[in-house]
């Protein structure tokens, strides 16, 4: 009998476990991301994708803006997976290579700024709450976080342009280097 | 009478619904507007100058329901933005409102549009919509504020005229709008924030927190740490997950989600939580595990970008590639960026 009992409250306090971390991450997380969700919801539908669309035009031209500024931007502003539609203004070479940077900026970004991917923030905050944990502040690791992401989004995107001609050579196609007449 | 025309309306920035496709007939030839007290919608003279529909203000007069083919409200969540819709009279909200109110399961999109303006109403022979497009695209900068009636109006001598009218709008007038459109814009805000957070978010924190509660209770945690430490413990464990994270094929696999990240992420968490890892490890750690990031998504960004097929062809491999050929660096470079911190 008492296996059975210790076999039962053994199998609660798991729970009891489990709910305690929930009650600290709703309580110590959810009130800041909401507060800053709130906010940058109103800034976005304030200022407009729209002007990320003409921003968009211009940036194709130059790959520091093509795949550090224009991604970090779309981010910013539509977040994922919205800011990859931004890559409908490059030339299809540059499609793939857009798509590498942007998809990392939305989540480099996203320590600072979580309404970027809200869904998909506990590969930041999974590792943030350890540092928290230890009674440390996550602001230096989300500083850094974006920072070193700038630099290495826009590796990882320029890259993708060597890799896409490789590819290119073995499926025998090529892509097109001009922008289509009407990009709409 | 012949000159009624139907006109599209479709969602604005932020907005929803739409588009609702107005159809002016002999019987339903009344544009009710319900805004800013009796106030003019901006978008009111060009829905009348296209449609030919003849606009009545709700807060001075009234006409029999039978006889209105779209109501225009300026509503901010509660009441009126569900009224109309309720009763199928195709309702125009120029705040950018969803679905919300008491009455939110009449807002559909077949019924109702919001965060409408001028530009988004154009006549239904779509000729309108080329230059309409135009305009927006390059030679506007997007003003929310801006209260004046769109410039490129000027296919009628009688928009001219209301025109005139507009630019007599007392100052009040104006701080009342643009207050009522600023505050409705954060009530907004605050609604789709708390929809992320109740749909994404919590949910995922009760999964990783279950499984957190079983992983620590069970003693399964001692187990993975100790497999986890060792790899993730220093800078060549980490290089060497970002390697396999980022392989061809498998990166694919792990994508979906970005679940996996997400778990071994908390995981690493609850290691440098515990000092089993050195904090500074943390950043090294954020770009090891996220090395196949996206991988599993390129043909749907890629079609959100609107590729052609062959860019996704060679798309999809190529990203991987990079992915591979740069996951390492990118590891090494934060390590790099990670020394001196939390010491």
């Amino acid at each position: 009998m008492d296996f059975i009992v210790n076999l039962a409250s053994g199998f609660m306090n798991l729970f009891t476990l489990g709910g305690e971390q929930f009650m600290s991450w709703v309580t110590g997380i959810i009130p800041t991301i909401l507060m800053l969700l709130v906010l940058m919801n109103a800034v976005i539908a304030l200022a407009g994708a729209e002007r990320v669309n003409k921003l968009a035009t211009i940036c194709t031209g130059n790959p520091i803006l093509r795949y550090a500024v224009l991604p970090f931007v779309s981010a910013f502003m539509l977040g994922n997976p919205m800011a990859l539609s931004m890559g409908k203004f490059m030339p299809e070479f540059y499609k793939p290579s857009y798509y590498a940077a942007a998809t990392y900026h939305c989540h480099t970004n996203s320590g600072i700024f979580p309404h970027i991917n809200a869904s998909e923030i506990f590969i930041y905050l999974g590792i943030a709450n350890g540092i928290t944990a230890l009674g440390l502040s996550t602001t230096p690791l989300a500083i850094r976080y974006l920072l070193v992401g700038i630099v290495c989004n826009f590796i990882s995107g320029w890259a993708t342009e060597f890799t896409t001609k490789m590819v290119e050579k073995q499926q025998g196609v090529r892509l097109s280097r001009e922008l289509k007449k009407q990009a709409d | 009478m012949s000159e009624f025309r139907p006109v599209r309306v479709e969602k604005g920035l932020g907005g929803f619904g739409g588009p609702l496709i107005i159809t002016p007939t002999e019987e339903k030839d009344k544009i009710l507007y319900l805004t800013g007290g009796g106030v003019e919608p901006e978008c009111l003279e060009k829905i009348v100058a296209l449609s030919g529909l003849v606009p009545v203000n709700g807060f001075e007069t009234s006409c029999p329901e039978e006889e209105i083919a779209a109501v225009i409200i300026d509503c901010g969540g509660t009441l009126r933005c569900g009224i109309y819709p309720k009763k199928r009279i195709p309702t125009i909200n120029t705040n950018p409102v969803g679905k919300s109110g008491p009455l939110s399961q009449y807002i559909k999109e077949d019924i109702y549009v919001s965060g409408v303006t001028s530009r988004q109403i154009f006549a239904e022979d779509g000729r309108e919509k080329e230059n309409e497009k135009k305009q927006s695209f390059f030679d506007h900068p997007f003003d929310f504020f801006h209260q004046e009636p769109d410039p490129s109006i000027r296919t009628d001598r009688k928009i001219t005229e209301i025109l005139k009218e507009k630019k007599n709008k007392s100052l009040i007038t104006r701080i009342g709008l643009t207050t009522g459109k600023v505050v409705a814009t954060f009530n907004q805000a605050a609604r789709d924030a708390l929809q992320t957070c109740i749909a994404t978010i919590l949910p995922f924190m009760a999964f990783v927190s279950m499984l957190i509660g079983i992983i620590n209770g069970s003693g399964i945690g001692e187990v993975l740490a100790r497999l986890l430490t060792p790899l993730t413990g220093s800078i060549y464990g980490l290089v060497l997950l970002g390697v396999i994270c980022s392989i061809p094929g498998l990166s694919a696999l792990l994508g979906p989600g970005a679940v996996i990240a997400q778990i071994v992420g908390t995981l690493i968490g609850v290691e440098i939580g515990k000092g089993n890892i050195p904090p500074n490890l943390a950043l090294p750690a954020l770009f090891a595990i996220n090395t196949q990031g996206a991988c599993d998504f390129i043909p749907v960004g890629l079609g959100l970008a609107e590729a052609e097929i062959e860019t996704v062809e060679v798309g999809v491999v190529s990203v991987m590639y990079s992915r591979f050929a740069t996951g390492w660096i990118r590891v090494l470079i934060a390590y790099a960026a990670s020394l001196g911190m939390y010491t």
